[in-house]
């Protein structure tokens, strides 16, 4: 059984990915936008909102997912 | 004693001043009123779909290729096929739907009306279903009749649901994929449920790709109460699939991977993604917010369920609508799985709540649903009785607005090229376009497949696959040109271009346009090589 913590850790992993694919694209030179471009903002968006959801899951302990 | 069982013998020992009956009346006429409008869009769907089923041409572009795939299944053939080969033809498409339809379309002859029927009743299946599951988890009748009645009201569903498309099907089973999973821990059938929603989920994929989105939900589901399980599960599922696969790819000779998953792949338009996605917001608002309340209440404070998993993975669904090809109808699932859970929500809060505050509760459940058939308003606005309502409501004179034609049609999707009623003038520019392949004596080459089919001619390549080929660098048409170049086709028949440019570029260069005729709001160009003009 997964716990809630379990679950937030999975959650953050996944923003913190997000986060770093979304920071990365202009590092390798990818992407269409010579700056950071609209698609990054909303990744970086949702990152923040993983992160957001990660954490507060994380903050319920070893409740059942 | 854990939280939950504390707080329902709180609710047991002190249930509230029992409210009087009068004093529910006002919430039951309001329940009453909603489920009277959801009716109405019931019978309304109804209506739309009867009238579809007597046209006999495409309606949506790519029908008749679907009817087509289903003929060819019927006549022993794969439609998996290279597409650099006369007849250029493949299909895009896994085969469940197709196959279904096949005995039926070998047994009454290749009609649009068939697939319709079957998608009409998918639907229906699917509100039903949705009905039964929220009633066999939290009881009572108006809110599961409400829930899966608002199935039937979104437009999307309205739109696309009587259609000879497979999407309705996949959408279908996945809601019974997911309402099996949810009961595998149950001591008695439990296992029972497990492999059944596996075997759901299997053919909810084989019928579109899009499913995949729901087996990683059904499958998370399963993971989070058992990973051991979900282990077996998944692993069971993907080596089924995969062989599966594998002997199709084998079968058709490695056109099964160039077709189904090649030339599938898209530029993503995030812009028209994040469109959509206001747009079924704008649409299903009510739902959403009783769904999404109710998701974000499990995810922190109670124990996340198969249909709240669900929904979260079917707005990933959603997002893949920005892609050439796509569009509304990828919401579907993310429709279903909001009415679903907005029911649950409904019932779990009246099951909650005090009984001096249950009448409050009921009234406001009941306005979101009213309010949810407002802003998923769509009607034609002629008619002896909607008609008089479309005026009374203000929108009888916003007429729908396609390249070549209006139709008295209202839908607070705004532009659609789907839900409005066909006329009498669009049979009779059917007819003559039909008059004009069926005076060409040879084969044809039509944007539409339903020209072909219903000439008794063979339907001569598939434009949006020959294009996704084409612009992923898999299609040169070589052959093809050719036999436009050396004017092979006795007829074209253009509506969208979708062709790729080198095609039309042959098109134009080529043949000469002698009519244009406007038929379902398009503008249909007829073609004619310059031999058949006479001096």
């Amino acid at each position: 059984m997964i716990t809630k913590r379990q679950l937030g850790f999975f959650i953050l992993a996944l923003g913190l990915l997000l986060a770093a694919a979304v920071l990365g694209v202009d590092w390798l030179g990818a992407g269409r936008w010579g700056e950071f471009g609209p698609l990054q903002r909303y990744g970086l968006l949702f990152s923040g909102l993983a992160l957001l959801v990660g954490l507060g899951l994380i903050a319920r302990g070893n409740r059942p997912a | 004693m854990s939280r939950g069982a504390s707080r329902g013998m709180r609710l047991a020992l002190n249930p509230g001043v029992e409210p009087k009956r009068w004093q529910f009346a006002p919430a039951r006429l309001l329940l009453a009123l909603a489920l009277l409008m959801y009716l109405g869009y019931a019978a309304l769907y109804t209506a739309y779909a009867v009238q579809l089923f007597r046209w006999p041409y495409d309606y949506d572009q790519g029908e008749g290729f679907e009817l087509n795939d289903a003929l060819l299944f019927s006549r022993g053939e794969w439609p998996y096929r290279d597409n650099a080969v006369y007849p250029y033809y493949a299909s895009n498409y896994p085969p469940l739907f197709h196959l279904l339809a096949a005995p039926l379309v070998a047994l009454w002859g290749p009609h649009l009306v068939i697939g319709r029927v079957l998608s009409f009743l998918a639907t229906w299946l699917t509100a039903a279903a949705i009905a039964w599951l929220v009633h066999r988890e939290v009881g009572g009748r108006v809110i599961p009749a409400l829930s899966g009645l608002a199935f039937l009201v979104s437009p999307y569903v309205y739109q696309t649901g009587p259609l000879f498309r497979l999407h309705t099907t996949m959408v279908l089973l996945e809601l019974l994929a997911i309402g099996c999973l949810a009961r595998f821990e149950d001591p008695r059938h439990g296992r029972r449920y497990l492999w059944l929603g596996v075997f759901l989920l299997l053919l909810a994929g084989y019928t579109k790709q899009l499913a995949v989105f729901t087996v990683a939900a059904g499958l998370g589901f399963v993971f989070l109460r058992d990973s051991k399980r979900a282990l077996l599960a998944g692993t069971a599922l993907a080596a089924v699939a995969g062989l599966l696969f594998w002997l199709l790819n084998r079968a058709t000779a490695g056109q099964w991977w160039v077709n189904i998953i090649q030339a599938n792949v898209n530029a993503f338009d995030y812009l028209m993604t994040l469109s959509l996605f206001q747009q079924w917001f704008r649409l299903h608002p009510a739902l959403i917010l009783l769904a999404g309340g109710y998701a974000l209440y499990e995810l922190f404070w109670d124990r996340l369920s198969a249909y709240t998993l669900w929904f979260f993975f079917a707005l990933g669904t959603g997002a893949l609508s920005g892609k050439w090809g796509a569009g509304p109808g990828y919401f579907i699932t993310a429709v279903a799985a909001s009415a679903l859970l907005a029911g649950l929500a409904g019932g779990r809060l009246l099951q909650r709540v005090s009984a001096r505050r249950r009448p409050w509760l009921e009234a406001g459940l009941a306005l979101l649903y009213l309010s949810y058939g407002v802003t998923a308003l769509h009607l034609p606005t002629d008619g002896p009785v909607v008609g008089r309502l479309a005026r009374w409501l203000g929108v009888a004179d916003q007429p729908q607005q396609l390249a070549c034609a209006a139709y008295p049609y209202y839908d607070r999707t705004g532009y659609t090229q789907l839900g409005h009623w066909l006329t009498a003038a669009d049979y009779q520019a059917g007819a003559e376009i039909m008059a004009y392949v069926r005076a060409a004596p040879g084969p044809i080459l039509s944007e539409e497949a339903m020209f072909s089919l219903l000439a008794g001619k063979p339907v001569v390549t598939n434009p949006t696959q020959v294009n996704n080929l084409y612009y992923n660098g898999l299609w040169e048409g070589t052959d093809l040109l050719q036999r436009i170049y050396d004017e092979e086709f006795d007829l074209i028949i253009l509506r969208a271009q979708f062709y790729p440019p080198p095609v039309l570029g042959a098109i134009w260069f080529r043949y000469q346009p002698v009519a244009r005729l406007c038929l379902n709001g398009f503008e249909y160009t007829l073609l004619l090589p310059p031999r058949r003009l006479g001096p």
